[in-house]
C-alpha cells in the first residue's frame, strides 16, 4: 500500500493543509487523495478560496502539508531536504504561472535556459538547448529580448519554453491563461494539449473557465477544501453545469419573493 | 548551478542597477581608498623621519666623558679622565668602526661687516664631513692638512652663510669668530636637525687644531669634548658599541669590578624610536581607514538587506525552478564580495592617482606600497563576506511559496 506503483507520478494520501496566523488555525485543505498516471492531463476547478493554489504549491513541493503524504515520481516528497526537494523541482517539475513569473534583466534565451543552469548543465549548452525550446513555441526572434518586451501571450509561452526545457514528467499550471485574452489562451490551451497528446506529457492546469479545462482529460473540483468530483473531464462539466443552473435557479427563486 | 554561473548572475544583478550600485559601493570605494592612503602616508613619514635621519647620517654614536660615574680611586687622584684625540684615534682603528672623528664645540660670536651672529662652532676632523653624510653647496671641505697646521679656515652651514652673506659668495671671504679671523673654504649643503648641534645648517665648522688654540680652552692639550663614530653597517652597531667599550676601558684602565667613565650615546635607538612613532602613526591611521571600512561594509549589509525584499519574488522563481538554498546564499555572497572587489580596485585606483598628485606636488613622497594594495584587497573581500553573509544567509532562508506570493 505505501509504495506506490512505479507507475504513478503523484500520490497524496490524506492531505491537509491550515494555514496559522499566530495561535489560528485556518483549515484549508481537509483531506485530499489524489493519484495521477503519467500522460493523464488533469484540470482543477473550484470557486475562488477553494484551495485550488494551495494545492498546486503541495504539488509543486513549494510547500509542505500539515499532514498526510505526499509522493512524486518515487520520492517521498515530506522526508525531503530542502536542497534535496529543490532538485527534485528541477528534474521532475516544470511551473507555469498566473503571472508568468519570468525574471527580469535576463534575456528571454536566459530565462529558457535557467533551470539547466541549476542542473548543472554548462552554458553554452543549456544556451542551445534553450534556443531549440524557444523555436518550438514559435519565439525564436524574441531569444535576445527583455521579458517586459513581449506580450503577456508571448511571455506565457516563453514560461513554457522554461517549464519544458529540462524536460520534466509533470507540468504545473496554476491559471496560465487568467491573464490573457481569449485568442492567446487558445494559443497557449493548443500548444499544451500538443504536448499532452503527442510527448504524453503529463500537466495539471488550474482553472475558473469550463472552456478552458475542456482541454483536459481529467477534472477534478474542488469545494471547500474537499474533492468534489474527479472523473473525465466531459462528466465533470457537464456536472458543473447542471450545478451552477441550480445555483441560480436557488438565488431566483430566492429573490423572487423580494 | 556552476561557480562562474553564480559569478555570471551577480555582476547581472550589480548592472541591472547601475545607480544604486555605484552608491553602494562609493563607501566601500571611500574606505577603501582611505585605508591604502594612510598607509601610505603611513610610510611616507616613516620614509620622512628616515631621511631626516639618514640626513645627518646613520649608525652613528656618541662617546662622552661621563664624570658622574667616575668613582674610586681615579677620583681621589684627582685626574678627571677625557676623551681624547688618541681615544679617537683608537676608535677609529677598530675594525668594527667606519670612521671616528673627535669634536670640540662652542658657543660664538662669528662675524663679517657689520653683520654678526651667534653660532655653534664645531673643531672637528675631515671624517666628519664623511660619517656625517656632510655635503658642500660650495667650496671645499676641511683637510687633513688643515687640521695638522690649524689652519685658519670655516666651512659654513647653509643658513649661517645666508645670515652673513645673503647671495654673495662667501667663499675666500674673510670671517670673525671671537674676533679671530677666519677664511670661509666652503659651504654646507645640509639641512635638517643634527644630534648634537641643532640645526645643522646654523653650524660652523673648523679643524679641531684651530679651535683649540684660537676658541676652545681643554683641560689638557688632547682632551676633546666627545667623538662621534660610525659602524660599518647596521647590524655591527650594537657589536661597535661593545668594541668602543672595550677600548675605552682598556684605555683608561677601568678595572673590571668599576663602572665606565664615559658613555656611549647610540642614535641608532633614536633612530629605531623614530621608526617607532612612525609605525604607531601607520596604524593609527590605518585604524581610521577601517572605520569608514566598516562604515562602508553596512552600507553595503544595508542595501543587500533591501535587495533580498526587493528581489524575494525572484528568489521564490528560482527555488521553483530548481534553486538549492546553497546556490541562493552564494548569489546573494558572491554580489556582496563583487561589489567590495570592483569597490576595492578602483578605491585603489583612485587613491594611486591621489598619490600620484601628491607627490608631483614634490612636498611629500607617496607611494602605494604592495602590502597596503594587498591588506585593501583583503579586508574589501572580507568586507563583503562578513557584511553578505547575513542578508544572503537570510535569502536562502525563505520559503519558496512565500517567495513567490511576495509582490
Ligand atoms: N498564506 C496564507 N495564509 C493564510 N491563509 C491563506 C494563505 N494562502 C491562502 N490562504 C487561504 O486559503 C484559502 C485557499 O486559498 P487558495 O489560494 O488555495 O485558493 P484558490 O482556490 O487558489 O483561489 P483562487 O481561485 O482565488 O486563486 C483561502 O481562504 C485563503 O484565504
Ligand atoms: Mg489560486
Amino acid at each position: 500500500m505505501t509504495t506506490p506503483s512505479s507507475n504513478t507520478l503523484v500520490k497524496l494520501t490524506g492531505v491537509r493543509k491550515s494555514y496559522f496566523s499566530g495561535k489560528v488555525e485556518t483549515p484549508v485543505l481537509h483531506g485530499i487523495d489524489f493519484t495521477m498516471q503519467p500522460g493523464d492531463f488533469v484540470a482543477i476547478m473550484g470557486q475562488s478560496g477553494s484551495g485550488k493554489s494551495t494545492l498546486m504549491n503541495i504539488l509543486g513541493c513549494l510547500d509542505t502539508p500539515t499532514s498526510g503524504e505526499h509522493q512524486l515520481d518515487g520520492h517521498t516528497v515530506n522526508k525531503l531536504s530542502r536542497a534535496e526537494l529543490a532538485g527534485l523541482r528541477n528534474r521532475t517539475l516544470g511551473f507555469v504561472f498566473q503571472s508568468f513569473n519570468l525574471l527580469k534583466r535576463m534575456s528571454v534565451l536566459d530565462n529558457v535556459a535557467l533551470p539547466l543552469l541549476y542542473a548543472n548543465v554548462p552554458r553554452a549548452k543549456a544556451r542551445e538547448r534553450a534556443r531549440a525550446q524557444l523555436a518550438k513555441v514559435g519565439l525564436t526572434d524574441y531569444a535576445n529580448r527583455q521579458p517586459n518586451q513581449l506580450s503577456g501571450g508571448q511571455q506565457q509561452r516563453v514560461a513554457i519554453a522554461r517549464a519544458l526545457v529540462a524536460d520534466p514528467p509533470l507540468i504545473l499550471a496554476d491559471e496560465p491563461t487568467g491573464n490573457l485574452d481569449t485568442r492567446t489562451s487558445t494559443d497557449i490551451m493548443n500548444a499544451l494539449t500538443e504536448l499532452n497528446r503527442d510527448r504524453g506529457q503529463s500537466i495539471i492546469l488550474v482553472t475558473h473557465e469550463p472552456d478552458i479545462a475542456a482541454y483536459a482529460k481529467r477534472l477534478v473540483r474542488l469545494k471547500d477544501g474537499l474533492v468534489l468530483y474527479d472523473g473525465p473531464v466531459r462528466e465533470g462539466l457537464a456536472q458543473l453545469q447542471r450545478d451552477t443552473q441550480d445555483n441560480a435557479a436557488q438565488e431566483t427563486a430566492q429573490g423572487a419573493p423580494a | 548551478m556552476k561557480f562562474t554561473q553564480i559569478w555570471a548572475e551577480s555582476f547581472r544583478a550589480m548592472l541591472a542597477n547601475p545607480m544604486r550600485t555605484m552608491l553602494t559601493m562609493l563607501g566601500i570605494i571611500i574606505g577603501i581608498a582611505s585605508v591604502v592612503l594612510m598607509l601610505a602616508v603611513g610610510d611616507g613619514i616613516k620614509a620622512f623621519i628616515n631621511k631626516q635621519l639618514a640626513v645627518l647620517g646613520s649608525n652613528l654614536v656618541l662617546v662622552q666623558a661621563d664624570s658622574r660615574k667616575a668613582v674610586g680611586a681615579r677620583l681621589k687622584t684627582g685626574t678627571v679622565q677625557t676623551m681624547t684625540l688618541d681615544d679617537a684615534a683608537a676608535i677609529n682603528r677598530l675594525p668594527s668602526v667606519s670612521g671616528a672623528a673627535p669634536m670640540l664645540t662652542t658657543f660664538s660670536q662669528i662675524s663679517f661687516g657689520n653683520d654678526n651672529t651667534n653660532n655653534q662652532v664645531q673643531g672637528t676632523t675631515p671624517v666628519a664631513f664623511r660619517i656625517r653624510n656632510l655635503r658642500l653647496a660650495k667650496g671645499i671641505a676641511l683637510s687633513d692638512e688643515d687640521v695638522a697646521t690649524a689652519a685658519r679656515v670655516a666651512v659654513l652651514g647653509k643658513k649661517v652663510a645666508e645670515q652673513l652673506f645673503y647671495k654673495a659668495d662667501p667663499i675666500n671671504q674673510r670671517i670673525r669668530i671671537d674676533n679671530q679671523s677666519f677664511q670661509v673654504i666652503g659651504v654646507l649643503d645640509n639641512e635638517g636637525q643634527s644630534f648634537d648641534a641643532g640645526d645643522i645648517g646654523e653650524v660652523v665648522m673648523v679643524p679641531i687644531s684651530t679651535a683649540r688654540v684660537t676658541l676652545v680652552r681643554t683641560p689638557t692639550p688632547r682632551s676633546v669634548q666627545y667623538i662621534i663614530a660610525q659602524s660599518k653597517t647596521t647590524e655591527g652597531l650594537n657589536e661597535m658599541v661593545a668594541d668602543i667599550s672595550d677600548l675605552i676601558r682598556d684605555r683608561h684602565r677601568i678595572r673590571a669590578d668599576d663602572q665606565d667613565d664615559f658613555r656611549v650615546v647610540n642614535f641608532g635607538e633614536f633612530a629605531k624610536s623614530g621608526e617607532a612613532i612612525a609605525t604607531g602613526l601607520s596604524i593609527a591611521l590605518g585604524f581610521v581607514g577601517a572605520i569608514s571600512l566598516v562604515v562602508g561594509g553596512i552600507g553595503i549589509m544595508n542595501i543587500m538587506l533591501v535587495s533580498v525584499t526587493e528581489r524575494t519574488r525572484e528568489i521564490g522563481i528560482r527555488m521553483a525552478i530548481g534553486a538549492r538554498p546553497a546556490d541562493v546564499l552564494w548569489q546573494f555572497l558572491i554580489e556582496a564580495v563583487s561589489i567590495c572587489l570592483v569597490s576595492g580596485i578602483i578605491g585603489i585606483t583612485l587613491s594611486a592617482a591621489l598619490a600620484a598628485a601628491i607627490t608631483s606636488t614634490g612636498k611629500f613622497d607617496l607611494t602605494i606600497g604592495v602590502k597596503a594594495v594587498m591588506i585593501a584587497t583583503i579586508f574589501s573581500c572580507a568586507i563583503g563576506v562578513f557584511f553578505g553573509f547575513y542578508p544572503a544567509r537570510r535569502a536562502s532562508k525563505l520559503q519558496p511559496v512565500e517567495c513567490l506570493r511576495h509582490e
